[in-house]
């Protein structure tokens, strides 16, 4: 039958904390669960090790050490010995054990560890009214403790060897893979000894909370795995026995206590510490919990690992039953082998995890390597959410966020950011990282974010451009299913009353993990520093890798520097001579007839061409490798020093330039600019038909009316400026061919000649200065020459 | 330290033959006639100096540099003319193919007095020189009162 809160099957009733003030109702008197148990109002001050009775499917006798005469025997000794305790108080023990047992008990003591170890010592024969007995025996405070406890075989024993049933489940453990699947599997073998309804690993979180870890049940219960229960299901004065014993039988618990005659060791005046006693009567508060769960029976095992409390195998069944010393001893071997063998089962979860983000980590960083970018971090597969056990992952790049998973909202992220700048993990530049499962305490500001992200582990990657990597865990209390849940679950008092149904420190428990997440194990913090590393590592080789890259530019422009100085000047000092011979040649050739002085002409001409070749090549070089200097230009002025450098004056009546409006002021190379109109302003003035040709230059404002029909995109927001004139014009299918290197649409010597470079140093300038070029014409009807420069914000004009 | 400058005497750095050619027959349309020795090359243009330095003979009163010289490169001998104490007075004028600003601004800066660019164009060529002549030997004020050759 289960009841209805029936999900808290713990073993112990909560505690809240003893009050103690009052006078224990004992004071006067030694304790005795069947005087006293009812009058207990907690259990945190009930004396479990010197409970003062034992269960009564067994007879308990304390012997003296040094003659083994009977000081104390419970009151069933009738029962189970054929003798009243009356009879057999002050007796040798040889009065039950018989002349044979005595000596087994001498030798064990001699020879054996049994002080506060139980062992089994030897069977007594069944004889008249009284059936066959295994005798246990342990010593403790320097008396000597007898437990009889029915052998339970009625014939020949159910296990006909138990310890090879035993090494047959320690064989099947070492097969398990993963630490929930040995666990699993340890489930399975208990109950396969046991036989028991249901047999569970519990396991305890780091706050002492737990949680059901593995099960194996019969086929109609319910299953209770994952269910997680406070800390106080399990009190600690009951986590502390289970440090020192290895198993703990209650075969019906709601069987009769029988009480130790007499309660105090006559020897010592001081009750019996019965921690190790397979017989210890159970505490009525466990014995009613386990009642209102419809639990008959238990059987518990500690898991110890490395001395400390891991979990428990906790076994429930629903039937009063009877656990042979035999099946017993099976168990506790199977718990110790379970302690020795988990530790390893967990070390080997934690590598192949941590293995398994090694690996992700690996992955990411390679494909952000071979994509350039931290962003295939967040937006990929595998992504930062797979690189951490964690619910949502937030990364801090190129000024803003990547998300993947449950994270806060930009705003809340930025914030919690500029936060985490200011604390000093992240001044540590060896170990730039944060991490906390109560983001709240110490960030209050987390709250309105402590469904996402109540734990993070933010480890820094770049100070400098505040990058960072964070992951997010969720307040725990929304991921895990809590058992029995006070506030949906209606009390269900058990047969004393309110008392033993502990629900009141629930409400304590449920504030002590508010906002708080899973904790970040601290191999998952080293693992998120092997990433932060990583990627700093990439990062630091890709700059090495630019900046060899930028190197071998440098290198190459300085290369291509001094060719064309070495080229300059190697093919100018031929070129001199030629000229020079044909110069002489020509001096001297009066006397030769008109063809030849005319080719002679023609080779110095053509001397002189070349030589402004390499000019025009050597300047455009130089044009686009020398640094701009940057300053406000008033640009009439510009335009005026223009026009100087190329012989025109405004007032000559040769030609006329119109300034329909005053140009602007621009942030821009002075020089530069001038050369830009210069080449623009001679082209106008050369290329033209008129006698006087007719000049504007002109500028028009971002998003000004009227902006050319051509007008590039790139254009888009900068001032264009022109120069137009009403010359010859170009030909639509010319307009690329303009800005190309010595390339002239007319004859060399027609327009007054000039080698074609002027628009190309144009572009080039222009280019330069973040601006664009280009031309609309029509044949006959003049061309204009549009630029942009940048807008000149913060000059006026 | 007391040194002599020979008047109307200078010291071509040139190792074409050609532009050597064009300064010969430049210095021949002077009105005076000019002294005119060469080096083929900047270390030998220093050996030259070195040697009249060390004989306290009378230095050049010009020295005509070209840049582009084999072997010791003129830049290294404009560097090592100004370095020497004994050198360091004789007018430089630079004649060079280039005009790149880096070693216009180099010539300046290591204590060039002046710097020309040759001409392609023959005439030119000799034009410039003459003018070079004309100013350096008959209108600047020499650093020591000249002494004439016996």
């Amino acid at each position: 039958v289960v009841i209805s809160n029936n999900t808290r099957k713990s073993h112990w009733p909560m505690t809240s904390n003893p009050p103690d003030t009052s006078p224990l109702p004992w004071a006067d008197a030694l304790y005795s669960i069947k005087r006293h148990g009812l009058s207990l109002t907690n259990c945190a001050s009930e004396p479990v090790q010197t409970p003062g009775c034992i269960q009564a499917h067994g007879a308990l006798l304390v012997l003296r050490m040094a003659d083994l005469t009977i000081l104390q025997a419970s009151e069933n000794t009738a029962q189970y010995l054929g003798e009243k305790p009356e009879d057999l108080l002050g007796q040798s023990a040889a009065k039950v054990v018989g002349a044979r047992g005595i000596t087994r008990l001498r030798v064990m003591l001699q020879q054996e560890p049994v002080e506060r170890s139980t062992l089994y010592a030897f069977t007594l024969p069944a004889r008249a009214g009284v059936a066959a007995l295994d005798v246990c025996v342990h010593t403790t405070d320097g008396f000597v403790v007898v437990e009889f406890e029915p052998t339970g075989r009625t014939g020949e024993p159910k296990h006909n060897d138990i310890f090879s049933l035993v090494k047959a489940s320690i064989s099947r453990l070492q097969t398990a893979g993963s630490l929930r699947d040995f666990c699993q599997h340890v489930a399975r073998e208990v109950r396969s000894i046991t036989s028991l309804d249901r047999v569970m690993v519990y396991r305890f979180h780091a706050d002492q909370h737990g949680e059901v870890f593995a099960e194996n049940m019969r086929e109609d219960l319910p299953a209770w795995l994952g269910l997680h229960y406070p800390e106080g299901d399990i009190p600690k004065p009951a986590r502390d026995i289970f440090k020192r014993i290895w198993i703990r039988p209650l075969p019906n618990a709601a069987g009769p206590l029988v009480e130790i005659m007499p309660l105090a060791n006559p020897d010592t005046g001081r009750p019996l510490n019965m921690t190790h006693c397979a017989l210890r009567g159970a505490s009525i508060m466990y014995t009613e919990y386990l009642a209102n769960m419809g639990v008959a029976a238990s059987l518990t095992m500690p898991i110890l690992v490395d001395g400390e409390l891991w979990g428990l195998i906790a076994c429930h069944h629903y039937k009063p039953t009877h656990f042979s010393y035999q099946v017993r001893s099976a168990c506790e071997l199977l718990a110790q082998v379970t302690s020795l063998q988990l530790k390893a089962a967990e070390h080997s979860e934690l590598l192949s995890y941590q293995l398994k983000l090694d690996n992700v980590h690996q992955q990411l960083v390679r494909k952000a390597a071979s994509e350039g970018d931290l962003m295939a971090l967040s937006d990929s597969q595998p992504s930062l959410l797979d690189a951490m056990d964690a619910e949502g992952a937030a990364l801090f790049h190129l000024d803003r966020w990547w998300c993947a998973g449950k994270t806060p909202t930009e705003v809340q992220l930025d914030a919690l950011a500029a936060w985490l700048d200011q604390r000093p993990e992240f001044d540590a530049s060896m170990r730039p990282v944060f991490v906390t499962d109560a983001l709240t305490r110490l960030y209050p500001a987390g709250a309105e974010m402590a469904s996402v992200a109540s734990g993070v582990l933010a480890v820094q990657i770049s100070r400098l451009r505040k990058d960072l990597i964070m992951w997010f865990r969720p307040e725990a209390i929304q991921t895990v299913h809590w058992a029995g849940n006070p506030h949906d679950k209606p009390l269900v008092p058990g047969p004393n009353g309110q008392r033993l149904s502990p629900r009141g420190s629930f409400a304590l428990f449920t504030e002590s993990v508010k906002q708080r997440s899973r904790p970040w194990s601290p191999m998952e913090v080293e693992s998120a520093l092997r990433l932060q590393l990583l990627i700093i590592e990439m990062v630091v080789s890709r700059a090495e890798r630019l900046a060899e890259v930028n190197l071998d530019l440098t290198r190459s422009n300085e290369e291509l520097d001094a060719f064309a100085y070495v080229a300059s000047h190697d093919l100018k000092e031929p070129l001199r001579g030629i000229h020079r011979y044909a110069h002489q040649l020509l001096e001297s050739s009066q006397a030769q007839d008109a063809e030849n002085r005319k080719r002679v002409e023609s080779l110095m001409r053509l001397t002189e061409r070349m030589d402004s070749l390499l000019d025009s090549l050597l300047h455009f070089s130089r044009v686009g490798r020398t640094n701009l200097e940057f300053q406000a230009v008033n640009l009439n002025e510009v335009v005026a020093e223009a026009l100087e450098m190329i012989g025109v004056r405004r007032a000559e009546n040769l030609c006329s330039i119109d300034l329909p409006r005053l140009l602007p002021t621009v942030l821009c190379d002075r020089v530069r600019v001038r050369e830009i109109f210069s080449n623009l302003l001679s082209n106008a003035v050369k290329y033209t038909g008129q006698l006087c040709p007719h000049i504007v230059v002109g500028y028009l404002e971002p998003h000004e009316h009227g902006a050319p029909v051509l007008t590039p995109v790139e254009a888009g927001g900068q001032t264009i400026f022109y120069v137009r004139d009403d010359g010859i014009g170009i030909a639509r299918q010319h307009f690329g061919q303009v800005f190309r290197m010595f390339k002239r649409l007319h004859g060399r010597d027609e327009f007054g000649g000039g080698v074609g470079a002027g628009l190309t140093i144009v572009e080039k300038l222009v280019q330069r200065h973040g601006g664009v070029v280009w031309l609309e014409s029509n044949v006959g009807a003049g061309s204009t020459f549009y630029f942009t420069l940048p807008s000149a914000q913060g000059c006026s004009s | 330290m007391q040194f002599m400058i020979r008047a109307r005497h200078i010291l071509v750095v040139e190792d074409a033959d050609e532009d050597y050619q064009t300064v010969l027959e430049s210095a021949k349309h002077c009105t005076a006639p000019i002294d005119i020795q060469r080096a083929t090359s900047g270390e030998d243009c220093l050996r030259l100096l070195r040697d009249l330095a060390d004989r306290h003979q009378a230095l050049p009163a010009l020295v005509l540099l070209d840049l582009n010289t084999p072997q010791n490169d003129g830049r290294e001998a404009l560097l090592l003319i100004k370095q020497d104490v004994r050198l360091r007075e004789i007018p430089i004028v630079v004649l060079s193919g280039s005009a790149n600003p880096r070693d216009l601004s180099f010539c300046y800066a290591n204590g060039a007095n002046a710097y020309h660019v040759k001409p392609v164009h023959h005439a030119l060529h000799l034009l410039v020189l003459q003018k070079i002549f004309d100013y350096w030997l008959n209108n600047v004020v020499s650093p020591v009162e000249p002494t004439y050759a016996p």
